[in-house]
């Protein structure tokens, strides 16, 4: 919850701020120009904050869920508000999660996640910045990263003024577009990581279970390479630091579950041929390395250790 | 079928056998095509491949490599499988290399199968093996994963046209350079021998592009592509002389990649040099190094080596080093070179000069720009100007920037052990270690 009303003094002067707007502040647009139906309608879409009216010289912070959902609605809003006030998008700021600093000057506004005005954001990143900056942006999406909101809400700005907004990824020496890239990468490199390192274990029942700890979401990235890859097996790719799973039954789409308590004594026994398959493997990974070339640190670059917690071959 | 199959063998120790008996090829790519599956079976494959693991050399795990078998009739010198060697044999069988296979892809232990093997009788007898294995893993088992395999040289051509509308990639080992290293080495192969099912892979695939574009759905012939390995360091041949036998593989033979594989000594023989300082590696990166240049930077390879001068620079990379000798192109302004000339400065990569060629339209590039861009500035800075100025007040000048690319430490992937410090001598000269490993 955003606590204008609770912490001291930085509170008291957002609210008089605020007052203050509220008595002068509603009918700004009017001053502008904006007349009649046409304003009020356009004015109807910055009423997300009811009652708050807002001042255009103050910082304008956007606080959004973390999920697609929520940024998308965010930066809806935010043109929204840029529009209503009409000034650009330099005081409006998108923030992920709560604020625990608050600023001076700054009106924080909650922002309710809304499907339907993501789903025109996300319709509009498509159509005019391409497929491929669309996904950099999901990726992005996917990362832990505090600041990707506001990343990805002046890339989406970035993108929309240029000419050719399917070039915005290349412009890399915006910095928030660069932001965008990097978050991207790191996701895409994590991707790439887990689809190799990622270890299925066969359960008695017959179904692959596979454990990861991933630093950004990555299972819904994950699951549509191993539901192609492995299309006639059950099988589940358990994030443990989120609790998410993906299921994928025998033949049919895979779906996201959540369950934030499993436990993994419940999976039940290894299969027979298991722990057989495991030692044959780890034998293959001794023998296939060339002694004279024995290169230890070269072996950790290339393969991290936090993954290898999670292989198999490193466990016996 | 009959051969000799030691019946009371495990599965496991025919593996560390087999397995054992083929961690000297280098070429463990699962790269070059992509396929999804087709719902039926299990596999698909990525156009940039997967490594699953990495072995306690460094080098990557991508696909389960093993000899169908380690008996052979030939006595190559370098080998450890050859006839005269003392050492433990073993033969798969097609049904077991295919359970092997399906149990490790499915645990998503590796990107699929690469084949070898000894020649077991003669080359016809070993290919049609391979030929039943695979053949039996993609219809049977309906495995549409990657699958590498050796095509024997002198194996009827027939039975290799049969295996490569079932495999991804095929190869055949050139093993050595020249022909007449081949005779001192391999006396019982001949480089017509593997040159022939080279040409015919390469033809192969050419015809099959001609018939995909009249048949969506004909069956593909070697999609990923062909590839061979060189042994670098046992014979005699130069630097000069090995790029010059790839660069002329990649354009007459249409091959995708070249390995070079340091030289292991593991038999002791007269014909063999001995090394006492391990594998030729820095060699070995070297040539990696020039063979990325020939195939993504646009350079031949008579602009990195010449007859005068055949062998790589020890302390700098071929690519530094051509800078150093062509320093009338240098500087290169950042915001007008053309995309080929990003590609030669030192510190750009490809991935880098395609980066700057995207940023800069939208306006001039600064310095720290390309920082971001990922350009590697502690190399790059002595060859670029960015909006007509240098980054610092540095001098074009061989002597000068050699000093200071050499003073920057390069990365190196097998600095081990704290190795590479070692006391200085007054004996110690840096040629002498190169003309032993040169032998």
């Amino acid at each position: 919850m955003f606590s204008r009303q609770e912490s001291g003094v930085q509170s008291r002067v957002c609210t008089r701020l605020v007052r203050r707007f509220m008595a002068e502040g509603t009918p700004a647009y009017e001053r502008k120009g904006l007349q009649g139906r046409e304003g009020h309608r356009r004015a109807s879409k910055v009423r997300f904050a009811k009652g708050a009216a807002i001042y255009n010289m103050e910082e304008k912070y956007l606080i959004c869920e973390d999920s697609l959902e929520g940024i998308f609605t965010g930066i809806y809003d935010a043109y929204a508000l840029a529009f209503a006030l009409r000034e650009d998008h330099k005081g409006i700021h998108l923030q992920v999660g709560e604020e625990d600093n608050f600023r001076l000057f700054a009106v924080y506004i909650r922002v309710e996640p809304d499907a339907e005005k993501a789903a025109k954001v996300a319709n509009t990143i498509c159509r005019r910045l391409g497929e491929g900056t669309y996904l950099d942006i999901c990726r992005a999406l996917a990362s832990e990263d505090k600041g990707k909101g506001e990343a990805i809400y002046k890339t989406i700005l970035c993108g929309l003024q240029m000419k050719d907004g399917s070039q915005v990824m290349g412009n890399l020496a915006n910095r928030h577009v660069h932001k965008v890239f990097e978050l991207a990468r790191r996701t895409r490199n994590e991707v790439h990581h887990w689809k190799e390192f990622l270890r299925f274990q066969e359960l008695e029942n017959g179904i692959l279970y596979s454990k990861i700890g991933a630093e950004n979401n990555v299972v819904t990235f994950l699951a549509p390479h191993f539901a192609d890859r492995l299309p006639l097996y059950d099988f589940i790719i358990y994030d443990e630091k989120r609790g998410i799973f993906v299921v994928h039954p025998k033949s049919k789409e895979w779906y996201l579950v959540t369950d934030s308590d499993f436990d993994e004594k419940k999976i039940g026994d290894y299969s027979e041929k298991e722990m057989e398959y495991q030692e044959l493997f780890t034998f293959f990974c001794h023998k296939i390395a060339i002694k004279e070339r024995k290169n230890l640190k070269l072996q950790k670059n290339m393969l991290p250790l936090r993954f290898q917690e999670y292989m198999v071959e490193f466990r016996l | 079928m009959f051969y000799k199959v030691a019946e009371e063998m495990s599965i496991k120790e025919k593996l560390g056998i087999l397995t054992d008996a083929a961690k000297y090829d280098v070429a463990c790519t699962s790269s070059g095509v992509d396929r999804r599956g087709d719902g039926t079976g299990i596999g698909n494959t990525e156009k940039g491949g997967i490594c699953h693991s990495f072995s306690a050399d460094g080098r990557c795990i991508s696909l389960l490599k093993i000899l169908f078998t380690n008996e052979c009739i030939y006595d190559c010198k370098y080998c450890i499988n050859r006839k005269s060697n003392d050492v433990p044999r073993a033969s798969f069988t097609p049904d077991e290399v295919c359970e092997l296979t399906m149990g490790f892809y499915k645990r998503n232990y590796i990107e699929g199968l690469f084949l070898s093997s000894g020649i077991l009788y003669n080359p016809d007898f070993t290919m049609e093996l391979i030929y039943q294995t695979i053949y039996k893993l993609r219809t049977k088992h309906r495995f549409q994963g990657y699958i590498h395999v050796k095509a024997i040289p002198g194996a009827d051509p027939i039975l290799i046209q049969k295996t490569g509308y079932l495999a991804d990639r095929m190869s055949v080992n050139l093993e050595l350079p020249t022909a007449e290293s081949l005779k001192q080495l391999a006396p019982n192969k001949h480089r017509k021998n593997i040159l022939a099912p080279m040409r015919q892979i390469q033809n192969g695939i050419q015809e099959n592009r001609n018939e995909l574009v009249l048949y969506r759905k004909a069956p593909h012939f070697v999609p990923a592509g062909q590839s061979t390995q060189m042994i670098v360091g046992a014979t005699r041949e130069n630097d000069y002389q090995l790029m010059m036998v790839a660069e002329s593989l990649y354009q007459k033979f249409g091959l995708k990649r070249v390995f070079y594989s340091a030289f292991v000594n593991v038999n002791e023989d007269k014909d063999l040099p001995a090394l006492p300082g391990g594998p030729p590696l820095l060699r070995e990166h070297r040539l990696y190094q020039a063979d990325w240049l020939l195939r993504y930077y646009g350079f031949q390879a008579g602009e990195l080596l010449s007859e005068e001068r055949p062998n790589f620079n020890v302390l700098l990379d071929p690519k530094a080093d051509w800078a150093l000798r062509h320093l009338e192109l240098f500087p290169v302004e950042i915001n007008r070179a053309d995309y080929q000339m990003l590609l030669r400065i030192p510190g750009v990569g490809v991935k880098s000069a395609q980066r700057i060629v995207r940023a800069r339209r939208n306006g001039m590039l600064k310095f720290e720009d390309l920082k971001k861009i990922g350009v590697v500035l502690k190399r790059a800075l002595y060859f670029i100007t960015c909006g007509g100025r240098m980054m610092y007040h540095t001098k074009i000048e061989e002597d000068y920037i050699t000093r200071n690319l050499i003073s920057v430490k390069e990365k190196l992937p097998f600095d081990k052990d704290g190795l590479t410090y070692r006391q200085l001598t007054l004996f110690d000269d840096v040629n002498f270690q190169q003309g032993v490993s040169g032998l």
